[in-house]
């Protein structure tokens, strides 16, 4: 009797160590993108699913379908002019809804911080003293420009094609 | 006479005795750097490995109809597997030009893209060909934009591929002075419309002229920012801002017109993918008149697996040629100043592969037989420049001979440095 509730016992215990295992945790962080000093340090050239990916990622804030990413790299690599065929890429991307943007009321408020986060977010670097001051003075100046027509600038600019 | 005046008459009359030869009845201010024959070729790459037995030499009956003389029958057992076509016209394609029924692919090796590769460069090629990069040597479209005076817009020159793989790359070269700044517009109509873009490409956004020119603007400020000390890899052919508009326009009307689907029935027949994609490319010659434009056909590649299907792929690309040659011939500004050359890239095994279809028929692979290498090569155009219902029996002609005789066409053979091209002009063709 005695050595079956030991037995019991070791039973139990041994379950209960087995069972109450705690779970490792797990701790994801964003990793640290280093940003470029310049524009003179991208030399290559993003492939064609690269260009797409990216330019998804960049403007609705979420990774592309598996689907969709193959549907716009086929007709990104059907067409010889990349330029053109990203240029409509870029255009459909834009006129989609879910696209995180700036409203034009927020852009004027304060074009300059536009301007940085928009070089960030586009081109990962700082932009420069010189660009800040003309891309504000074509902002100021042009009071049709909208932050998509500005989105649009920078996607379809070289700096974008390339790493 | 006063000195300066006479002088200043001297000067004209100089002047205009050479400007004069260069205002041609076409319209075009200046010639070609050297005596143009035509102003428009079209090089289709019949191709996926058509074996001369059945082309050339009918072993199946006439299975080239609108291309060759003849209504030899199709050997019975394979012919219900025939897609019906409508009866071929009384005059076949054959009387417009001449055929060489013995040409040669030469050299490498008997694949599908060193074959292209070669007919596209005027280089045969080796087993360490690259797939993923574009070719060693530069392209007949280099050779034109670069050595054609004045220079010609990359609207001009385009190509046309079934596919996608190593294909597209086969518009430019890497070789040093040529690649991408003088490349041909490419377009794989298949791949871009098959699958419903108009869902992704459909609805894009629209500016007007004046927020497109804010646009411009703004773009190239920052591409005026971007300066790189190293070479920057090219980001395909490009065109110049008017034309990538009207690129732009024509690739929107196709996407809008595919949204019902292909036009798989565009001729009245069942469409395969060949058809297709000469269907597109008599788009692009309809909407561009570019004067070089080279396409490829190569459903005929089931050959592989199924015999039968073979023989009728044959058929169908004959039919798809001469819908080519049609469009050629109703299109103002084509018409009777076109050269149309035509060749597979390679033939096929004269032994048969261990693979049986329905009708029971072997099929055939390629792999560098004699009679892998034996294909032909037909020409048709004006009358006033390619010799008429000329058939050339005997072996003669090489795929490296294809550029050189359209780089002649063009009036641009001379300007090409000497060794470039290890081929000839198929001088026996024209007039």
């Amino acid at each position: 009797m005695i050595y079956k509730n030991k037995f019991i016992y070791i039973f139990w215990a041994l379950l209960a160590a087995a069972s109450c295992r705690k779970e490792p945790r797990y701790i994801y962080v964003v990793e640290q993108q280093e940003l470029y000093q310049n524009a003179a340090q991208k030399t290559n050239l993003k492939s064609t699913a690269q260009f797409i990916a990216i330019a998804y990622n960049d403007l609705f804030g979420a990774s592309i379908t598996n689907d969709e990413l193959l549907r716009y790299d086929i007709a990104l690599q059907s067409v010889g002019d990349k330029n053109t065929m990203q240029d409509m890429i870029v255009r459909a991307l834009l006129n989609r809804s879910g696209v995180k943007q700036v409203s034009n009321e927020a852009m004027r408020a304060d074009i300059e911080a536009f301007i940085r986060q928009e070089y960030l977010r586009f081109y990962n670097r700082e932009p420069g003293a010189y660009e800040i001051w003309k891309l504000k003075d074509m902002i100021e100046k042009n009071t049709d420009i909208t932050p998509k027509m500005v989105y649009y600038s920078f996607m379809t600019a070289d700096e974008y094609k390339y790493y | 006479m006063k000195r300066r005046t006479f002088i200043r008459n001297t000067a004209l009359t100089l002047a205009g005795t050479v400007a004069a030869p260069y205002i041609l009845p076409g319209g075009r201010l200046f010639a070609a750097t050297g005596a143009r024959k035509v102003n428009h070729v079209v090089f289709c790459l019949f191709a996926g490995g058509v074996r001369n037995l059945e082309s050339m030499e009918k072993a199946e009956g006439n299975l080239m109809r609108y291309l060759l003389q003849g209504n030899e029958s199709i050997s019975p057992d394979i012919a219900p597997g025939m897609t019906p076509l409508p009866p071929p016209p009384a005059t076949r394609l054959q009387q417009y030009g001449t055929l060489y029924k013995e040409f040669r692919y030469a050299s490498g090796p008997t694949g599908h893209y060193n074959g292209h590769t070669t007919a596209i460069t005027g280089r045969y090629t080796d087993s360490n060909i690259k797939l993923k990069e574009p070719p060693q040597y530069p392209t007949v479209f280099e050779y034109y934009r670069k050595h054609t005076s004045p220079g010609a817009g990359a609207l001009n020159a385009w190509w046309i591929s079934d596919s996608l793989g190593p294909y597209p790359f086969l518009n430019y070269s890497k070789y040093d002075g040529y690649g991408a700044a003088y490349g041909a517009n490419m377009l794989a109509p298949l791949n871009l419309l098959y699958n419903q873009p108009n869902a992704t490409l459909g609805n894009p956004l629209t500016l007007t002229a004046s927020e497109n020119e804010r646009c411009i603007a703004m773009r190239e400020f920052m591409n005026g920012q971007f300066k790189s000390t190293v070479s920057l890899p090219p980001n395909g052919v490009t065109n110049t801002p008017q034309d990538a508009e009207k690129l732009r326009n024509f690739l929107h009307t196709l996407i809008q017109e595919a949204a019902g689907g292909l036009p798989l029935t565009a001729w009245g027949v069942p469409m395969n993918s060949d058809m297709i994609n000469i269907y597109y490319g008599i788009r692009v010659l309809q909407e561009f008149k570019p004067e070089l434009l080279v396409i490829n056909m190569q459903a005929i590649d089931i050959g592989h697996f199924e015999f039968t299907k073979y023989i009728n792929n044959i058929r169908l690309a004959d039919f798809a040629l001469y819908k080519l040659w049609e469009a050629i011939q109703s299109t103002p500004g084509l018409a009777n100043d076109t050269v149309l050359i035509v060749a597979p890239e390679h033939g096929r095994n004269l032994a048969h592969n261990s693979v049986v279809d329905i009708y029971g028929r072997y099929a055939l692979d390629h792999t560098n037989d004699e009679m892998s290498r034996r294909i032909f090569c037909f020409i048709a155009g004006p009358s006033s420049v390619v010799k008429q219902n000329q058939t050339i029996q005997q072996p003669l002609g090489e795929s490296i001979d294809i550029v050189p005789t359209i780089a002649n066409l063009l009036g641009f053979d001379t300007e090409i440095p000497a060794g470039m091209l290890p081929g000839r002009v198929l001088q026996e063709a024209f007039v």
